[in-house]
């Protein structure tokens, strides 16, 4: 809905927007569906005029739709696969992370996302070379711990170090700061900065509901506006760069099945294309061997519920014990 | 590229209206001014010259950004992170196999939980840890101070009292046996009452004086630099009785943790939370869990120290 302004387009002059404001036609889409002989006769404008302004509006504000085949050439020219680094998890997303494409990685606190993150950039950084955004609302983004995986990766300093400086950190704690700390990776990529932000591949956030969470719920609506804000932010940063987008999110229990689903409710759920939910131990005071696991919810390519064991501590990670009570 | 005008900071009610007027980006309301504004949507002049304000912050703020320039934003590559974080001190416990276990002792700049159940000494180690963050740089402390808020009342200043002389005891020992220069200087602020007297400690008796309490600790600690430790001894307590809407408690929650994250991150200090416990019933049997939920919002980062219960304190 933009606003009828002069200088909008070549013949639009200001008292014929006076005219059709009087006559209650204030934005292109009042004007564009109007009848153009009433508008004429009412604000007594040229007809003629009316109808290039029309057509003027049409040509700029318009979408043009594109056919299926020019959209998949298009595709299969600009959609790169990054690997994330962890093979079963590839296999769980056929092939690896897609660009131009939104995927989630739900769980539990302590069930590996973070972590995931960290083996994804790590990859990316060091395999590909790419330049990654790491945008961290937790605090949790620990560089000892990437450089550990690294370490792990490739024996050369020069290579680990070179990787660590293409992994670009930024912390936002609020919605607000998020949103114009991915403004401004738009604006990088759009002006081409090649020294910020050279071949960008992938952005990570940990975690949407961090920020997200303290806004929705109760009577208000507000919360809601502002996650499909940043909904669109992402979508757009993914298909109009080709990037690969990763976001992290909690986790709730269904209410009637009792099964866990990611939190952020149903509006959410529309926005990534893949979501993955992690599950790790059940806490890490009990004494459990079980690894963890990786299982599909939501996928355009894969059936739903794969599931995969998941190796994420074996880059020498010390596990903590928990200090058990001495007889 | 502009911003558009869902994602600046205005109040929801201003928002609705610019929105249903057909603004959408940033350079839309800078270009109307505050009198077009104000005309259009029907506030008052005052309003639309604040809300024009905010947005021509935004907007500078976006510009001096992309232009180089770094502000107070936290951005930074992993290297120069990874460098910060070889350089950064830990709190000691005084307890080796404590220290261990930490990897060093309490983090700074990260939050860490302390669970136990009740008696098994969490209070107590909340204030060693407030009396160890005063140790000198020499003697491989941090040299902070320590803000201790107490939600149950259960601080006691005679045990700190011990505990900062006893501290102040072992230093000098440490002095005695190496007889450094800057040991011997550093001893001489390091007493009982300069200890005392920098531990800064308030007193919330519910939820809601929680809350203001760390919402304005952002401002206290702008005066008070030098502090490196924020201990709540007590952080399910105030939330866990007297609360009919369990998801106006999640969401004061995590407003909280995200509140305390930004004091860890950008005060360079540790956050230390006790919380207690609780018993999860399952099929057979019973397991004691920490409270206010396995998802709470604060299990989102941060260390978590468990202690058995009936045992030794160690």
């Amino acid at each position: 809905m933009v606003v009828l302004r002069a200088g909008l387009c070549p013949g639009l002059t200001e008292e014929m927007i006076q005219l059709l404001r009087a006559n209650n036609i204030r934005t292109v889409v009042d004007f564009v569906s109007s009848d153009l002989e009433d508008v004429a006769q009412n604000c007594s404008l040229s007809y003629k005029a009316l109808v290039a302004v029309r057509r003027v509006l049409l040509a700029q504000f318009s979408a043009f739709p594109s056919n299926g085949a020019d959209l998949y050439e298009e595709l299969k020219s600009s959609t790169a696969i990054l690997p994330t680094g962890n093979p079963s998890l590839d296999q769980l997303l056929d092939a690896g992370l897609y660009t131009g494409e939104v995927t989630e990685l739900a769980g539990a606190p302590g069930s590996g996302k973070t972590q995931v993150c960290l083996s994804i950039a790590a990859s990316v950084s060091l395999g590909l070379r790419q330049h990654v955004f790491f945008l961290d609302s937790t605090g949790g983004f620990t560089a000892s711990r990437l450089y550990q995986m690294l370490q792990a990766r490739v024996e050369d300093k020069e290579e680990q170090l070179e990787a660590l400086q293409r992994v670009q950190l930024v912390r936002v704690f609020d919605i607000y700061e998020m949103l114009r700390a991915l403004h401004e990776v738009r604006d990088c990529l759009s002006q081409q900065v090649e020294s910020s932000a050279g071949p960008l591949k992938a952005v990570l956030i940990d975690s949407v509901s961090a920020v997200l969470s303290p806004l929705l719920g109760g009577r208000q609506s507000e919360g809601v506006a502002i996650m499909m804000q940043l909904a669109r932010e992402l979508k757009t940063l993914a298909k109009e760069f080709s990037v690969a987008v990763v976001v992290t999110n909690q986790v709730t229990r269904d209410s009637s099945t009792g099964a866990l689903k990611s939190a952020l409710g149903r509006s959410w759920s529309f926005v990534p294309s893949t979501r993955v939910l992690l599950q790790g131990r059940a806490a890490p005071w009990e004494e459990s061997t079980a690894p963890h696991t990786a299982c599909l919810a939501k996928s355009p390519r894969q059936p739903t519920g794969m599931q995969v064991q998941l190796d994420i501590g074996s880059d020498d990670l010390q596990e903590q014990r928990p200090v058990t009570p001495t007889p | 590229m502009q911003r558009d005008v869902g994602s600046l900071p205005l109040s929801p009610a201003l928002r609705v209206r610019l929105l249903a007027a057909g603004f959408q980006t940033a350079q839309e309301l800078l270009e109307t001014g505050p009198c077009g504004l104000s005309k259009e949507i029907g506030i008052s002049k005052e309003e639309a010259l604040e809300a024009l304000q905010v947005v021509r912050q935004e907007c500078a703020g976006d510009a001096a950004k992309t232009a180089g320039g770094s502000g107070s934003t936290r951005k930074c590559t992993a290297l120069e992170l990874l460098e910060e974080e070889q350089a950064q001190g830990f709190i000691i416990t005084f307890c080796s196999a404590l220290d261990n276990i930490l990897g060093g002792g309490v983090q700074l700049t990260k939050i860490t939980e302390i669970c136990g159940a009740p008696g098994v000494g969490k209070t107590q180690l909340c204030m060693q840890l407030a009396v160890d963050v005063q140790i000198p740089e020499c003697f491989g402390g941090v040299a902070g101070e320590a803000v201790f808020i107490d939600t149950e009342g259960s601080f006691m200043v005679d045990r700190a009292a011990d505990i900062a002389a006893a501290c102040v005891q072992h230093c000098q020992l440490i002095a005695e046996a190496h007889q450094e220069e800057d040991h011997l200087k550093a001893l001489e602020n390091f007493s009982l009452e300069s200890i005392l007297s920098h531990i800064y400690y308030f007193r919330c008796r519910d939820y809601i004086e929680l809350l203001a309490q760390v919402y304005l600790l952002p401002d206290f600690l702008s005066e008070h630099s030098k502090v490196r430790l924020v201990v709540i001894d007590g952080i399910a307590f105030p939330f866990r009785h007297d609360f009919e809407d369990l998801s106006r408690r999640t969401r004061l929650l995590n407003g909280l943790a995200q509140q305390l994250i930004i004091i860890a991150n950008d005060h360079k200090s540790a956050v230390v939370l006790t919380n207690q416990m609780t018993t999860r019933f399952g099929q057979n049997q019973s397991t004691l869990v920490p409270a206010l939920g396995r998802c709470s919002a604060f299990a989102l980062c941060m260390t978590s120290l468990l202690f058995g219960m009936g045992s030794k304190k160690q």
